[in-house]
């Protein structure tokens, strides 16, 4: 499968070298390597490999965070790619009535809507709706955060997994 | 043989139920701690039963029973605040229930209690959610116990577990079904597809859920349980106040129908970490799914790892045997 990387290095000699050594090292087939200098002191780089799986893909992921190379975004055939570290939550209250699609939009900007099932016995009871949501773990907290806000706006009980 | 003597304030289901049970082991304390307990005193709060040399607790609990404490020969119109500085005991049960707002009057019972000398056990939460540093000060300062198994998880002995056995570990993190009532209405509503209002409905006439169950559906019951096991496990400086408090009243069947079908229950947890009561998916095969009105309470730890306790949370027998739990403390320290 293909894979876009961006990586984020310190401006300083072999660190691009060091960059790429993982990606080999663990399988990746490198298509291009392409580099901007656009901010001060960091160098964005943007590597296009192919690998056989996404256990390559994760191993070479953490070889690079080991190596303290922020990894910005990774991209498995050009959509974006997340630890999927899964969120279920139930939301209860007038959950279609109150723009649902705000509320899956505001959800996507964190992770990803990933499955949703809604009991809306009649328009004037309240509805209730179980919502599966994917996240690089990293953003967990974040999604938390963005989940117990819609609630508190919308007036919905949430009912988020231990 | 050694002479503990009791004064028992609070002779309500908790209080009868601790005198059940002193009658049922008496005889094994006697035997295998050399030690007589005797009750001298029973406090309710229009009056007093008191025998220096130990009360009848069959004739207490008959009297008792028929609402008639007022016309037992041993009756006096003694107030239990004075009941409880007058007479000469070791240990002071507090067992009254408590008002979540002020403590009282479980608070005057129990500060009256250390400050002249003696040792208290409770089941009374409230108190010890509004001024849990201050009672433990106290004890401590006095150089007496103060012991409050009871007041979380009705017979699970947590508080004890982790001061005996677990206290080098370091608690990461601490998750409790710690409602009975709460978790008898969700388990209703899960395995029978009924509304909230009709499982409250056969919870009170099972005599699960009292008459007025605010506390227990809105999780002011859960927190302040939550609050004394963050103090007294956690090391927290934390009352009532500072936790964040979501009942289960909007819970609704399809919900749970909802949560079923996708391999959840939901139940009313309390989490120490995140200072939280409210309701929350847990996975079926999760240690903390327990059905009816069972407790649980689960606890990560940085040495022996992850430990769930289940329980009953309620019931007078099972409540006093935590109660028991820190009497005996006091017995095998009594030389």
């Amino acid at each position: 499968m293909k894979i876009d990387m961006i990586l984020r290095v310190r401006d300083v000699p072999g660190m691009l070298i060091n960059a790429l050594g993982p990606v080999s090292g663990h399988g990746g087939n490198i298509i291009s390597v392409t580099h901007s200098r656009a901010e001060k002191d960091i160098v964005s780089v943007h590597v296009s490999f192919k690998v056989n799986d996404e256990s390559s893909l994760e191993l070479i992921k953490n070889a690079l965070e080991a190596q303290k190379i922020r990894v910005a975004e990774i991209k498995v055939e050009g959509r974006k790619y997340y630890l999927k570290k899964a969120l279920s939550f139930v939301l209860i209250g007038h959950v279609i009535d109150s723009d649902i699609q705000d509320t899956i939009d505001r959800i996507n900007k964190v992770g990803l809507v990933s499955g949703l099932e809604v009991v809306m016995p009649s328009p004037d009871v309240k509805s209730s709706v179980l919502m599966e949501a994917e996240i690089d773990e990293k953003h967990y907290t974040k999604l938390i955060k963005v989940v117990s806000d819609i609630c508190s706006e919308k007036d919905f009980l949430l009912i988020r997994s231990l | 043989m050694k002479t503990i003597k009791l004064i028992v304030v609070g002779f309500g289901t908790i209080g009868k139920g601790v005198a059940e049970v002193l009658l049922m082991k008496r005889k094994y304390v006697e035997e295998k701690y050399g030690a007589s307990l005797l009750v001298v005193a029973v406090c309710e709060y229009n009056g007093t039963l008191v025998n220096p040399e130990g009360l009848d607790i069959d004739s207490a609990l008959e009297y008792a029973q028929k609402g008639k404490l007022k016309d037992h020969p041993d009756w006096k119109p003694i107030k239990s605040l004075d009941a409880i500085k007058e007479i000469d005991a070791d240990i002071v049960l507090e067992l009254t229930p408590g008002d979540i707002k002020t403590g009282e009057p479980g608070l005057s019972h129990i500060t009256t209690a250390l400050e002249s000398g003696k040792n208290v056990v409770t089941s009374n939460k409230s108190p010890l959610a509004i001024k849990f540093h201050e009672l433990t000060g106290l004890a401590k300062r006095k150089g007496l116990v103060l012991g409050y198994e009871a007041t979380v998880g009705g017979a699970i002995p947590i508080i004890n577990l982790y001061r005996d056995n677990l206290e080098i570990n370091k608690v990461n993190s601490i998750y409790g079904i710690l409602n009975g009532t709460s978790n008898f209405i969700l388990t209703k509503m899960f395995e029978e597809d009924v509304a909230l209002d009709t499982a409250l409905k056969e919870a009170q006439e099972l005599g699960i859920a009292e008459r007025d169950p605010t506390y227990d559906i809105n999780g002011v019951d859960t927190a302040v349980k939550l609050v004394i096991l963050a103090n007294s496990i956690m090391d927290k400086r934390i009352s009532y106040k500072d936790i964040c408090v979501t009942g289960i009243k909007e819970v609704t069947s399809d919900s749970l129908e909802l949560a079923k079908k996708h391999g959840y229950a939901i139940k009313l947890i309390g989490d120490v970490v995140n200072m939280e009561v409210s309701p929350r998916l847990i996975p079926l095969n999760h240690p903390l799914n327990v059905s009816g009105t069972l407790n649980a309470i689960m606890l990560d730890t940085d040495i022996a790892g992850t430990l769930t306790l289940v329980g009953h949370g309620a019931g007078k027998i099972q409540t006093a045997s935590s109660v028991f739990s820190d009497i005996m403390d006091i017995v095998r320290s009594k030389k």
